[in-house]
């Protein structure tokens, strides 16, 4: 007689935000065996980036890849036809872009712990932190203009400056927000209940991360040192305060405080860039049609994001590949369910910050 | 976990985050990315901001004979301000405004109507273009 049961988790289910499905084999509460499928919102957006938008229209829709993490999809599509352009931005594009970047990374890893928090059985914080988290998206919207789809960086720039009013917006919200952080971090600290659920559940080991390709918080939470904001010089990172956090517990509660302190980091990179912002144009004319390949890699909130595009001097392109970072953090996720009970299930994937839209296109 | 509970307690008291929407109104920041506007009188029918709309919400119909026709569909539309970089009298012709939106109604046919007039429109381009292939066929004989 067969002595494991299997039980589905999705692909419609409370505890996720979209759908993936996964497919638990366990042993009494203990799951044993994961089988995982993603592809739910697939919507065809490489092969319409090559047959119906042009090169210049692209931008706009690679963003709609993705809701929470839309700069970024748009960012890396554009860092990489400039490339191909030969185009290189000005400090003042540059600092701009970094800006939205990291407002973005800010809010989307709120969202995670919200979301970890009321997986987790705590609904009071989850409101907390979503409501905290409208500082950030008010910011985007006073800047961008708009709350979701911001539409700011173009092919040679961005599309809207900063204007004095907003510097001093940025600083009042960031200032009560890095407040609200601090508080956070206590709370997930010391939390008794937080703490039965979270402190050495889902553990992900250095070597597992190592073996299994982990990349983003999920790695940096097992130690392993791993960051693309270091690792490219597309942006100049190191000159405006980065430090990257690192965690060595692997564990649920670990993935959390990477969060957090990454935030706190975001926040004050954020800070410096208003400070310092160079002056110059914000858009400049580019010339001539994208022919060649470039490859792109930029650190989403969730890991690396890579971006191929290929192009035969044309105004339509020969091939878009977006490769996302919860696409390349699945075999990592699977081993972590293994060795789990089945109740955690929800908080540990939770924590992962898994993006279904971005990794199904 | 007596911090917790003196805090849920403190939460009693204090003002909601949430707005009563629709009965207050939402105060849009300033610069909000809204409806695009059009003038007609100031329009030189370069098409330029046709060509750039990502999503294609921009169309002129070509008669036969006077000025082209526009519409435009603001269901579809994205807001990005892509037309307004494009026109060359950027703020005469076409400007982006900051109201927002309602949403479509059945009768408005933002979809099954639309779909109708992007055939019309190129329908328009090709019977323009025959018409004016056959008027220089008719001249040089």
């Amino acid at each position: 007689m067969k002595k494991t049961i299997q039980i589905p988790l999705g692909s419609q289910h409370i505890s996720l935000l979209e759908p993936i499905r996964f497919k638990f084999e366990c042993e009494n509460e203990k799951i044993i065996g994961v089988d995982a499928d993603v592809g739910f919102v697939h919507r065809g957006v490489e092969l319409a980036c090559t047959r119906s938008f042009e090169f210049k229209q692209v931008g706009y829709v690679v963003a709609r890849v993705c809701g929470l993490c839309a700069i970024t999809h748009s960012l890396s599509y554009t860092l990489a036809v400039e490339k191909l352009l030969g185009y290189v931005a000005n400090d003042r594009i540059k600092y701009l872009r970094m800006l939205m970047v990291e407002l973005d990374r800010i809010h989307s890893h709120m969202l995670c712990l919200a979301h970890t928090a009321e997986n987790a059985g705590f609904e009071a914080l989850f409101m907390q932190i979503m409501a905290d988290r409208e500082l950030v998206m008010d910011l985007q919207e006073a800047i961008s203009g708009n709350r979701v789809q911001f539409d700011f960086i173009a092919i040679g720039g961005v599309n809207r400056d900063l204007t004095p009013e907003l510097s001093a917006l940025i600083h009042k919200n960031l200032e009560l927000l890095s407040d609200k952080i601090d508080t956070l971090l206590g709370l997930f600290d010391n939390n008794w209940s937080l703490s039965l659920k979270y402190k050495g559940v889902g553990v992900l080991t250095l070597d597992q991360a190592y073996t299994y390709n982990a990349l983003g918080p999920l790695a940096r939470a097992a130690g392993l040192a791993t960051d693309v904001r270091v690792e490219t010089s597309d942006f100049p990172y190191e000159a405006l305060g980065y430090t990257m956090v690192l965690e060595s517990t692997g564990d649920i509660h670990a993935r959390n405080f990477v969060r957090l302190r990454e935030i706190l980091n975001s926040i004050a990179m954020c800070r410096n860039i208003v400070d310092n912002l160079p002056s110059g144009e914000i858009q400049e004319k580019t010339k001539g049609k994208p022919s060649g390949e470039a490859v792109v890699r930029v650190e989403a909130p969730r890991g690396e994001l890579f971006y191929l595009v290929r192009g035969n001097g044309q105004n339509m392109l020969e091939r878009v590949r977006i490769k996302t970072p919860t696409f390349s953090a699945i075999p990592a996720m699977m081993e972590v369910f293994k060795g789990s009970e089945y109740a955690d299930a929800p908080a540990i994937l939770a924590s992962f910050d898994p993006c279904m839209s971005c990794t199904a296109k | 976990m007596i911090r917790s509970m003196f805090e849920a307690f403190k939460n009693l008291f204090k003002p909601v985050h949430t707005v009563n929407y629709p009965a207050t109104e939402l105060v849009l920041p300033k610069g909000y990315r809204g409806l695009i506007e059009y003038d007609k009188e100031a329009c030189i029918f370069c098409d330029k901001c046709e060509k750039v709309c990502p999503p294609g919400a921009i169309l002129f119909y070509q008669p036969l004979e006077g000025e082209k026709e526009y519409r435009y569909n603001p269901w579809l539309c994205i807001y990005c301000g892509e037309c307004v970089r494009a026109c060359p009298k950027p703020q005469e012709a076409l400007w982006q405004s900051e109201t927002k939106q309602q949403s479509a109604l059945k009768e408005d046919g933002a979809n099954e109507g639309w779909f109708v007039w992007e055939a019309a429109c190129k329908q328009s381009r090709e019977d323009f273009k025959a018409a004016k292939i056959k008027n220089k066929s008719e001249e040089s004989v």
